[in-house]
């Protein structure tokens, strides 16, 4: 048996209000890919903050053992120290800085005691090729989609040339061929003696890569087995505490009358001026419909959604119909006046407000209905929000708490939720269960067909293929900037959606 | 949840860190420390008559600190208050003497100078979408060059009584810039707290791109605090010039980094979203008795200087503290 080069024992986190962690012990051998799997707030991401020094020693009891030494750390540095090294769950790059500055940020490479560019960009360069990225070094990281900000922040970890390194949903942002990139890496990092704690939702990718698997449960550690032992079913089981019996819920409730028609949107590219990233394409949604939108990641699939609820307008072409009639929408509140609803991708940065409430998160889209003239009608919001809270099952000790102290998948219900107050006709959603684990996923859909229920037309965006061939009653797909493919019912399949989104790829 | 499960002493902990985590704590506490400090040195700080005047200087400041709040709110900041605080006061003076004005039209006039530098104001921080710490700097000084202009550096004094008398008089020996403070900063901490506009500042300043793509109309937010703040800190000078029976180029000159200070030693955070009128109270009203303690005290102004420069460090420190204990560094 390989030697442990980790090990956490009897690690308890307490937040006010909720324990988070309980008695949690896990070890980590050399060279190995150990994966930890569990519920939407079962503790996986605090454990990993505790690790990577997020917490300082103080803050929560228990021992972590490194090559059998017991350490403490005080803050992040400390544990950089002794080679850990995490890649976030949210994203957190410094957005107006270049990519390399980015990737070197806390070793940038210095010459008479200022930043030596020349040297920075070459060796950024170098980086990148090795592990065949492909994006210019000099861009600035905002213009970049979010799976290459994923791509980066990970890149980043491993410039450091960590012993261990923990990832925390990697791929939740990640195209297939990025996943591909990133599966490669760990499997050579594997190889060259490091050890990998990879947290996932996604079953798949944990059988593939992963040594051995580590549940966890409100908190608790509940079983540590080698993943060629244990099966799929008994590990969903032993995460959710219930048996899941229908993963993909879909019911049909399309119709043919138009709701909304889109013709001649032409969105220009984010990163290179003066290019379209769509050109000139137009669908139509009918009432209680799922309209699926397949294609690679950086296809334009989220711009285009945003550019049709009018986030962006510079540059924007477009003819949008709403129920028949000719609309024009210009910013984000024409869009909602009309009826469209938008839960966007990056959940940080668009979707909710981390220093508010669940409350008072769930109740901005609605301020018009939630109050008079002047005043919040604050009766009328507890009673809506809180029976949002109480639907969707968001793990939190009251709706009062602070969006920050979620987990991922809670403060992507905390946003669904918004948009179920503000009922809106039409429900744009990009990656709907981006972070969300398997038992919350089928409530999930549950919801949508709910909605569709009741008329309610909903455009999804996904990369999760079993998501979008399950669920979609439709599917577009976009490649190079135009639609490749229109699949209906039993058309929609894997190889369908694959082969039109490489269309007209080089 | 699982809350039941804590024990005792754990209880007892979290009473207690509960009480500590309340925002408004950073300006109790050491307000509390301060008087019983000054008790032991100067037990005249007590006297009541030294006490109006604390009070006192804290509705000036707290008339400009609790809309000042608001802009603060929407995680925005702004340097140009100080300037206009002059700029409101010899415009007013300007039309009371030179124009002839009566004292309504005068006050107006002295409102209108502030709402045209607030309305300016936004036309740079919203439309060219420049920093507005850099932009009210720089307008900060358009604003004092303008005035000292105008004024020669000189203060203008000569108004009539009915005009002294609005920083000066008292009902029931009460000053009415007094009340004047406290109906406004409760105004404002109900705005806050439940209407729409209030609840619309908080959402911009936590994430401006998450609210607007819930339809809020965060430029109308932005453009309210702005000139709100501006207005209201030509009325400030306004009541400097009634209360002093002179407009001053000055009044007000550098007064927009202790008050700044004072709202995020208040709780409000640096980046907005979250602080509230009370604490800026609290603020204000710690930042007024330093002063007048320092006074009493016979510290020379040199060390003053010192304890404010102090001050504004440790309110930076203490915002810190708090937004990477709420997770804002992930
Ligand atoms: N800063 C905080 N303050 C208070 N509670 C917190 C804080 N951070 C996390 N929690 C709570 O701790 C629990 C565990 O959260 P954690 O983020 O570790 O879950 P997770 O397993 O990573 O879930 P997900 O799959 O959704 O990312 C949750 O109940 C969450 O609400
Ligand atoms: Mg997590």
């Amino acid at each position: 048996m390989k030697e442990n080069v980790l090990e956490m024992r009897n690690v308890t986190k307490r937040f006010p209000g909720v324990t988070a962690l309980k008695d949690v012990c896990i070890d980590l051998r050399k060279g190995e890919i150990l994966g930890i799997c569990g519920e939407n707030g079962a503790g996986k991401s605090t454990l990993m903050k505790v690790l990577s020094g997020s917490y300082t020693a103080k803050e929560y009891e228990g021992e972590i053992l490194i090559d059998d030494k017991p350490v403490s750390f005080t803050n992040v540095y400390d544990a950089q120290k002794c080679g850990i090294e995490m890649v976030y769950q949210e994203l957190n790059m410094v957005l107006d800085l270049s990519v390399a500055e980015n990737l070197f940020v806390g070793n940038l490479p210095l010459r008479n005691g200022v930043v030596n560019y020349k040297q920075l960009y070459s060796d950024a360069e170098k980086l990148l090729e090795r592990i065949g990225f492909d994006v210019n070094p000099r861009t600035i990281v905002r213009l970049l989609n979010s799976g290459q900000m994923q791509m980066l922040s990970i890149m980043r970890a491993c410039a450091k040339n960590p012993k261990i390194l923990i990832m925390d949903e990697p791929t939740s942002a990640l195209t297939d061929q990025e996943v591909e990139t990133l599966m490669k890496l760990l499997n050579e990092l594997r190889d060259s003696g490091v050890s990998v704690i990879y947290i996932s939702h996604k079953m798949q990718e944990i059988y593939r890569i992963c040594d051995r698997i580590t549940v966890i449960r409100d908190g608790q550690t509940i079983s540590t087995n080698d993943i060629d032992k244990v099966q799929e079913q008994t590990l969903i089981e032993e995460m959710v505490g219930r048996k899941v019996e229908n993963m993909y819920p879909k019911e049909n409730h399309a119709t043919k009358e138009e709701v909304l028609r889109v013709e001649h949107l032409s969105v220009p590219h984010p990163n290179i001026h003066g290019k379209y990233i769509v050109e000139d394409i137009g669908f139509t949604l009918h009432k209680g419909e799922i309209l699926g939108i397949g294609g690679l990641v950086g296809a334009g699939r989220s711009e285009s959604l945003a550019a049709i609820f009018g986030q962006y307008v510079k540059g924007v072409k477009k003819e949008v119909w709403v129920g028949g009639k000719k609309v024009k929408i210009t910013k984000p509140l024409d869009a909602i006046r009309h009826g469209i609803g938008f839960i966007t991708e990056e959940r940080k940065l668009t979707g909710y407000i981390g220093v508010l409430s669940i409350r008072e998160n769930m109740s901005i889209a609605s301020l018009k209905k939630l109050s008079g003239l002047i005043l919040m009608k604050r009766r009328k919001e507890r009673e809506e929000t809180d029976k949002q809270f109480r639907q969707l099952r968001v793990k939190a000790p009251s709706s009062e708490t602070k969006l920050f102290q979620l987990s991922g998948g809670n403060q992507q219900k905390v946003i669904l939720g918004k948009w179920l107050i503000n009922e809106p006709e039409i429900l744009f959603i990009d990656e709907p269960t981006k972070g969300i684990d398997v038992g919350t996923k089928a409530d999930f859909y549950q919801i949508m067909n709910e909605l569709t229920s009741r008329g309610v037309s909903i455009v999804m965006v996904s990369s999760d293929m079993p998501e979008l061939i399950a669920m979609s009653d439709r599917c577009i797909v976009i490649s190079e900037g135009r639609i490749t493919a229109e699949l209906e019912g039993e058309e929609i399949t894997e190889t369908n959606v694959m082969r039109a989104a490489i269309q007209g790829k080089k | 949840m699982k809350a039941q499960e804590a024990k005792s002493p754990l209880l007892a902990k979290s009473i207690v860190s509960r009480i500590f985590s309340i925002r408004e704590m950073g300006t109790i506490i050491p307000l509390i420390i301060l008087y019983i400090v000054i008790a032991f040195v100067n037990p005249n700080f007590f006297a009541p008559a030294n006490l109006i005047d604390v009070v006192r200087a804290t509705s000036y400041t707290f008339i400009l600190a609790a809309p000042l709040t608001c802009l603060m709110l929407t995680g925005n900041r702004d340097l140009s208050v100080g300037a206009t605080t002059a700029l409101g006061g010899v415009a007013c003076a300007w039309g009371l003497t030179s124009l002839h004005w009566g004292i309504i039209p005068s006050i107006l006039l002295g409102l209108f100078a502030g709402l045209v530098v607030g309305l300016i104001k936004c036309f740079i921080v919203l439309n060219l979408k420049l920093p507005p710490f850099i932009i009210t700097l720089g307008l900060q000084y358009i604003i004092n060059g303008f005035v000292l202009v105008t004024t020669l550096g000189n203060p203008i004094t000569g108004f009539p009584k009915a005009f002294t008398n609005l920083g000066q008089g008292r009902v029931f020996g009460v000053f009415y810039t007094i009340i004047f403070a406290l109906v406004l900063g409760i105004a404002i901490h109900l705005m806050l707290r439940y209407t729409r506009l209030g609840r619309e500042i908080y959402a911009t300043g936590g994430n401006k791109e998450t609210a607007r793509l819930a339809g809020i109309n965060t430029t109308k937010v932005l453009m309210i605090v702005h000139v709100a703040a501006s207005v209201f800190a030509a009325l400030v000078g306004i009541l400097y010039a009634s209360r002093f029976n002179a407009a001053q180029s000055n009044a007000g000159a550098g007064t927009e980094m202790t008050i700044m200070a004072a709202i995020i030693i208040g709780g409000t955070s640096f980046a907005g979203g979250s602080g509230t009128v009370i604490g800026s109270l609290f603020g204000c009203l710690l930042l007024a008795s330093i002063n007048n303690g320092l006074v009493l005290m016979h510290v020379s102004s040199y060390w003053q200087n010192l304890v404010f420069g102090a001050i504004l460090v440790i309110s930076l420190l203490l915002d810190k503290i708090r937004t990477d204990k709420s997770g804002g560094g992930l």
